[in-house]
């Protein structure tokens, strides 16, 4: 039976309701620029109805809850490209720094090396010329001096990116703590059945930075959020974290430990990756090219100048140091052996006017020496990879910023707050409060009237 | 609601779009002002693989150029230089037939031997003629090739060797730039130029056996003059060479344009269309409402 108490407290109710759904909206235009925060909506439900006899009486709204909108498939989608994203950037803004020192300029190493097989071509003129003589030398030591430059930039940008390793290590760290506090927050929020959607924003915030640095696999279960590295290695299990420290390996540069195990390997994709990938592959691959050619001239130039007779006439020497057995730092280590012109080796028969052993010095420009490649051919082939490398990568960090933007741009239509939207649903709201105001006036109308029924006159 | 929601924030895309459109600028004014599409291996990995190549080329080029200016000197020296002992030889041979021929008298005859011994000091001076300090008909010996001695029965011993010497002056052409003396002067029996201008003097002195002498110099003349082809052609060849690096060297800067030069006019519009399309999203993000709707709720 329906009766004026009840319709006051329907009446109530609603204003508690609609107060309450006006506060979801307060909330998400106070947000309104908030990174990371995803919209309050009021989830507002009709109260379960009361049956007398045969008529149904509604009991009014209750606001059931205030729901954060937000897609965790595609927010899990937007974290794995984010980590693609971030070790494309890492081995992308490396590679582009390699990659200056291979542009053709001056003093690249193509160049140094057409500029000392010209300079040894035109000793055949005047083979006892010492000024062509020196000048050939000269520009052997330009030669040696260009591959010293671009491994030495090679080793350094190296330690440079060991040191970046470092720090995204501990960046890692701080980012596991938080969230593994976080974890905890939040479980205690819900156990208690509060809402903890803030700190959940909060956290998905820092998911995402994490994703920048690291391959993160999120598993949500009843004891909270688990964070691993994709192959496993666990990061954040619920309210504990687990941090990553670093130890120098035998190369000198920093690998990375989980719990005492070694994962430097192991990392798949973000910042990390991309560092580790350059600095353990990229540059060491190049590098051990260079080392190839740096020894391959210097071995071949060697056995060609000792194929000859230098000026007076004694069996020519080596030409360049010998480099390292294994090739390995031919490049950094690229020096003359001699600093005497005369003892280049001209002449075939001992004659000091023969010119007979430059054409064997001069051919090692073109005999197949590295990977049954000459010397042009192979240096091509590095500025080739190199070049290669970057625009791969630049194409590919293309796709991932327009898929990545794309799936953010998705996101935001789900839990970006539009203050248009808002606006409308304060109108809403608060006509719909302003009517339940009327019925409780109207009410207190009518149990005025009641209450004074007696005293009417009639 | 059964519309898609729209993206409330389209702010980042529309600075995503303006970077993209700096970035694109950069680039094209790069290309404007080095005038190369490829100032980075990664604009055109392959066209820079081809640059190095390419550049490499051109420099073996520039240095064969460079090898036959310099063996040019030396080879015209040495061809005009046998151009003067032709003319001596044939001087030397005139004064022997009007030796030959009887009708001089005794202090005649000692005065055609003393111009003899003097044309003999001439082709002696001849054969040690140096190009920039270096004796070119010494073979690939470095000290003065002919050297006068009374002990050889030609009156002059060779110093020098049998060496020669090749210039690389094109892929794989070598070319050799030098006779050594021997070959030249002293040719095979009856044709060593001083033996004859020996024998001949001696011949003018004694009054015997000038003809003989003057056939011997005959011989040793066509010879000097056959081995004197050998600097002729040498020159030649350079000179055809010289046209075809050129050429080359032309099709070398042709390639390396069509590989690497930035097309100007195209990038040009490029910056031109960028500039238009920077401008509209400045635009656009200035028109973007200001408002919303909470503005006009009033």
């Amino acid at each position: 039976m329906g009766s004026l108490y009840g319709a006051l407290s329907i009446a109530t109710g609603a204003l508690g309701a609609e107060q309450g759904a006006l506060d979801a909206t307060t909330n998400n235009v106070a947000n309104v620029n908030t990174p990371g925060y995803s919209r309050l909506q009021p989830v507002l439900v009709e109260s379960n109805p009361i049956e007398v006899g045969s008529v149904t009486y509604g009991t009014g709204v209750s606001l059931e809850k205030l729901q954060s909108l937000r897609d965790p498939i595609l927010q899990m989608r937007i974290q794995e490209e984010t980590q693609q994203q971030g070790q494309l950037n890492a081995s992308l803004t490396a590679l582009q720094q390699t990659q200056t020192q291979f542009t053709t300029s001056s003093g690249d190493i193509g160049t140094e090396i057409s500029n000392f097989f010209s300079s040894l071509n035109q000793i055949s003129t005047d083979p006892t010329n010492l000024a062509l003589r020196q000048g050939a030398l000269t520009a052997a030591g330009n030669m040696a001096t260009a591959f010293n430059n671009v491994a030495n930039n090679l080793g350094q940008q190296r330690l440079s990116l060991d040191s970046n390793v470092s720090q995204d290590v501990s960046q890692i760290n701080v980012l596991t703590g938080q969230i593994a506090t976080l974890n905890s927050q939040i479980g205690e929020l819900q156990g208690v059945n509060q809402d903890a959607s803030a700190l959940v924003d909060q956290r998905d915030v820092l998911i995402g930075n994490l994703s920048n640095l690291v391959d993160v696999s999120s598993i949500q279960s009843n004891n909270g959020l688990t964070l691993t590295t994709s192959n496993g290695t666990a990061l954040v299990v619920g309210g504990q974290s687990f941090a990553l420290s670093t130890q120098t390996n035998a190369s000198g540069v920093q690998d990375i430990y989980s719990e005492g195990t070694d994962i430097t390997d192991d990392l798949t994709s973000g910042d990390l990756a991309g560092l580790l990938q350059t600095r353990d592959q990229t540059i060491p691959g190049l590098l051990s090219n260079l080392d190839t050619l740096a020894a391959g001239l210097s071995n071949a130039l060697n056995t060609a100048n000792q194929q000859g007779f230098d000026l007076n006439g004694n069996a020519g020497a080596n030409l360049f140091v010998p480099p390292p057995a294994s090739g390995q730092g031919a490049a950094a280590s690229m020096a003359v052996a001699i600093t005497d012109p005369a003892l280049i080796a001209a002449s075939s028969d001992g004659t000091a006017g023969s010119n007979g052993n430059i054409t064997v010095l001069a051919a090692v420009q073109n005999q197949p020496m590295a990977g049954s490649q000459s010397p042009t051919d192979y240096y091509s082939n590095i500025v080739y990879t190199v070049g290669n490398d970057v625009s791969n990568d630049t194409a590919e960090l293309t796709a991932s910023q327009s898929i990545l933007s794309q799936l953010q741009d998705q996101n935001n239509s789900i839990s970006g707050v539009s203050l248009d939207e808002e606006a409308a649903n304060t109108v809403q709201f608060q006509n719909a409060y302003d009517a339940a105001a009327n019925i409780v006036t109207t009410i207190n109308d009518m149990l005025y009237t009641v209450i004074n029924m007696d005293t009417l006159t009639v | 609601m059964s519309s898609i929601r729209v993206n409330p924030y389209p702010m980042p895309d529309l600075l995503a779009a303006l970077e993209d459109l700096q970035q694109q600028q950069n680039t094209a004014t790069l290309e404007l002002s080095s005038g190369s599409s490829i100032n980075k291996p990664s604009d055109n990995p392959a066209g820079a693989a081809q640059l190095v190549q390419i550049t490499a080329q051109s420099s073996q080029v520039d240095s064969y150029q460079q090898s036959i200016s310099s063996i040019g000197g030396q080879l015209s020296t040495a061809d005009s230089t046998l151009d003067s002992v032709v003319a001596e030889l044939q001087r030397a041979i005139s004064l022997g037939v009007e030796g030959a021929n009887g009708t001089l008298s005794e202090t005649d005859r000692t005065g055609v031997a003393n111009e003899l011994t003097g044309i003999q000091a001439q082709l002696l001076s001849l054969a040690n003629t140096s190009y920039q300090g270096q004796y070119i008909f010494a073979g690939t010996g470095i000290t003065q090739p002919f050297v006068a001695d009374p002990t050889q029965a030609s009156g002059v011993r060779y110093d020098g060797n049998s060496g020669t010497n090749s210039v690389t002056i094109g892929n794989g052409y070598q070319l050799q730039v030098n006779l050594p003396g021997s070959q030249i002067f002293n040719g095979p029996a009856g044709a060593d130029v001083f033996q004859a201008m020996n024998d001949l003097i001696t011949g003018m002195q004694s009054n015997t056996g000038i003809s003989t002498a003057v056939t011997e110099l005959g011989t040793a003349l066509s010879y000097v003059s056959g081995q004197q082809v050998f600097y002729g052609n040498a020159v030649d060849q350079t000179q055809s060479q010289q046209t075809y690096l050129a050429a080359q060297s032309l099709g070398l800067s042709q390639q390396e344009n069509a590989v690497g030069a930035a097309n100007l006019a195209a990038v040009a519009s490029q910056v031109e269309n960028d500039q238009i399309a920077t401008s509209a999203t400045l635009e656009a993000i200035g028109k973007m409402p200001q408002t919303s709707l909470f503005d006009y709720l009033r």
